[in-house]
């Protein structure tokens, strides 16, 4: 039976909950893959037919420009029924049909988050049947994100990696390197402009138990030259001498030492690059969406800065740091109906001149609303070489020298685990634990889920 | 210590209508503003520059987000509307029977249904989706109003059941007694006295059915049939939340439910005290 609500507004539930939710999902297909028959490996039993059929693209973006969906149709014969649907509402969607082992869409997300879970629960088509993923690899850093057990389970459509944005005016005002390169400059520098009232709080750092803040304390755990866990999975952060460790406890003495908005304790990372970094607000983003200069902080209708954030490379412990992919990938679920059909549309959909169009390099009637940035180099090239990438010529080495967020391959209880880290350390910020509790919250969470019990 | 009861009375009062209204009252606030205004520091707690652009942007226009918002209206609607009225129709039915009938096992099977209300919504939902996929009902009315129907029926069964226990069982003999069966006693004499309780078993029904986001999501795959609920989270960028875009198409989702419920709220407070007195 359903449960009762009171409020109409169940899209603004609190995203700890919608991943709990999602947790709760997946734990539950995990359970149901590993029981039942309709675990690895089984194909759904679609038709292979590729033309005069329509299939069902389920993602969470604005659908590409119809004209460029009517050119694929004629020239492939299939026809498109682009599904948009918020990101959150789509896992959920993903996570109930892999666990009832039902249909719904012929292509859809995989987010790089959601990788191990997908592949182990076998509830996706391994790409490389379909499409040529080992010569696709050197224009393409970010596929390494979407391996599982050796085979791809989805392909990315567009280059998110995790950048370090700064109001180069503030850091110009007070007299600081505005390219920090090392995280003691870095910091250096905040607390200097803090300290020439600059800003009150340059630092902006979403604190809010969600996924935003996970992703933030990887790419400070990854700058301070370590990684969240091992290729095995196993935590790597217990102990204070441990790059994970150091990130956290930094992160939440930028708070307490007052280089962060105390407000920032409810703050998720999109709010806090709207309303802060976008602002004016605070002076430097340490971990923050690439795009972001050219999508947000460069928009007059949504940004008093621009023209004054720009990108540069993320400080390390002795100079910049890689930074660490987070992108988006399709991949065909294995009750697809119309699997070859599917992969035909994202082989057109994931390729180098249809990312060019897509991100404006041939003109606004052919882009893609809200596209980020092409997963392909050599489109992210023409992009910079057209002028059309702003702040193109910082991303692209960026891009090109980008690694997953985690060795092995995201694990297949990653939102149990990302659940630990925003809940805990959520709760140091808070005061209501240390970080060294915090730290062994997560560490033994980790433990206990990579040791499968 | 009168006075001092009433003084608490009323902060408390005050504080719960803080509470509720507040929140509504900002939604009403930054639909009414650009995005500029609505995230500008220090917060303005009046409409500044207020406009009513983001509502045209809803609501006129040939654009895809008008369209979906159209259309989503239009289902959700008739997925309430039609679980509405089947839900009343079998709850009718069956309370009439509990209240009134006499059958082996009658307590047990009543308290059984009524026990289903204690089940977290959530446990349902994987069992419905393959139920609904196996009989190909994915993405259609019938199948999301089956859900809708299977999940309010038993509440709407007890406050109907309660209402039908609390009318005099004269009139119904004297019904028997003149030669009437069960139907014509049900139809003629006592659906015009639990009017009132039919009333309210609708309005809960259908504004329980307007609030739903899960069920419908997972049980959805298009603008075919997504309602409005689904159809507004969708407005939602991963990074970039249009925030006066989402508070205006929030304020048009509650419109209808806030009506109906400030319309009938004698009905509804009735419908869900109904039998606790005698």
């Amino acid at each position: 039976m359903l449960r009762i609500r009171r409020r109409t507004g169940t899209r603004i539930t609190p995203p700890r909950r919608r991943t709990a939710l999602i947790a709760g999902l997946t734990g539950l297909a995990l359970v149901l893959a590993g029981c039942g028959d309709g675990g690895n490996g089984q194909a759904g039993g679609g038709s292979t037919q590729t033309s005069g059929v329509t299939i069902t693209v389920a993602l969470a973006s604005d659908p590409p420009p119809k004209a460029a969906l009517e050119a694929f149709t004629k020239q492939t014969g299939i026809t498109v029924n682009w599904v948009n649907l918020d990101w959150d509402s789509l896992q959920n969607k993903i996570s109930a049909a892999a666990t009832a082992n039902t249909y719904f869409a012929d292509a859809t997300n995989v987010d790089w988050s959601r990788v191990g879970q997908l592949g182990k629960l076998g509830w996706y088509f391994p790409m490389e049947d379909y499409v040529d993923t080992a010569a696709m690899e050197a224009d393409v850093p970010q596929l390494a994100s979407f391996k599982s057990d050796g085979h791809v389970v989805g392909i990315p459509y567009d280059a998110s990696i995790m950048v370090t944005t700064v109001n180069t005016e503030m850091f110009q005002k007070a007299g600081v390197n505005p390219a920090p390169k090392t995280m003691d400059e870095y910091t250096n520098a905040l607390r200097t402009i803090k300290s020439k009232g600059v800003v009150q709080y340059p630092l902006n750092i979403p604190f809010a138990a969600a996924e935003g803040l996970s992703t933030y304390w990887y790419e400070a755990t990854n700058a301070f030259g370590g990684s969240v866990l091992d290729k095995d999975g196993k935590p790597q952060f217990a102990t204070p001498d441990t790059a994970g460790y150091k990130a956290a406890q930094w992160m939440v003495d930028a708070l307490k030492s007052g280089l962060v908005p105390p407000g920032n304790i409810n703050v998720t990372d999109s709010q806090g690059q709207q309303t802060l970094m976008a602002k004016g607000v605070v002076a430097s983003t340490f971990s923050d969406y690439s795009g972001t200069v050219g999508t947000l902080y460069g928009i007059k209708a949504s940004s008093s800065v621009v023209g004054k954030v720009k990108y540069i490379k993320t400080p390390g412990v002795s100079g910049p740091a890689a930074n660490l992919s987070n992108p988006d990938g399709i991949g065909i679920p294995k009750k697809a109906k119309y699997p070859n059909a599917a992969a035909k549309f994202i082989e057109w959909f994931t390729a180098t001149e249809q990312q060019a169009d897509f991100s404006g390099v041939n003109g606004p009637d052919k882009t893609m609303p809200g596209y980020p940035l092409p997963s392909h180099l050599s489109a992210v090239k023409q992009m910079t070489a057209k002028g059309n990438l702003i702040g193109g010529a910082d991303l692209e080495p960026m891009l090109e020298g980008s690694k997953p967020v985690f060795e092995g391959g995201a694990p297949a209880w990653y939102p149990k685990f990302s659940n630990a880290v925003y809940t805990n350390l959520h709760a140091a910020a808070t005061g209501s634990m240390s970080v060294e509790q915090a730290m062994k919250a997560i560490s033994d969470t980790a433990t206990q889920l990579a040791s499968g019990s | 210590m009168k006075r001092r009861t009433s003084g608490l009375r009323g902060v408390g009062v005050a504080m719960i209508l803080l509470w509720s209204l507040v929140p509504i009252y900002w939604a009403i606030k930054t639909s009414l503003q650009t995005e500029a205004d609505a995230r500008a520091k220090p917060a303005h707690y009046l409409p500044t520059n207020a406009t009513w652009q983001n509502y045209a942007t809803l609501l006129s226009g040939d654009g895809d987000v008008p369209a979906q918002i159209r259309r989503s209206t239009l289902n959700i609607v008739i997925e309430c509307g039609a679980a509405t009225v089947v839900t009343v129709l079998l709850a009718t039915l069956a309370a009439y029977a509990f209240a009134r009938m006499q059958f082996r096992g009658k307590t047990v099977l009543f308290y059984a249904v009524i026990a289903t209300m204690a089940f977290p919504a959530y446990t349902t939902l994987i069992p419905l989706y393959r139920i609904m996929s196996t009989f190909g009902l994915v993405n259609t009315y019938t199948g999301i109003v089956l859900v809708y129907v299977s999940g309010f029926l038993p509440l709407a069964t007890w406050i109907l059941h309660n209402y039908f226990a609390s009318l005099p069982s004269g009139i119904e003999e004297a019904g028997l007694v003149d030669g009437a069966h069960r139907l014509q006693v049900l139809w003629h004499l006592l659906l015009p006295l639990a009017r009132p309780g039919i009333i309210s078993t609708a309005l809960i029904t259908f504004l329980f059915a307007w609030g739903q986001f899960l069920f419908p999501l997972v049980l959805s795959s298009d603008l075919s049939t997504q309602p409005l609920t689904v159809v507004i989270a969708s407005l939602q960028g991963r990074h970039v939340v249009p925030s006066t875009l989402l508070n205006a198409a929030g304020v048009l989702a509650i419109i209808v439910p806030a009506v109906l419920a400030l319309a009938f709220n004698r009905y509804i407070v009735n419908g869900l005290l109904a039998g606790s007195t005698k």
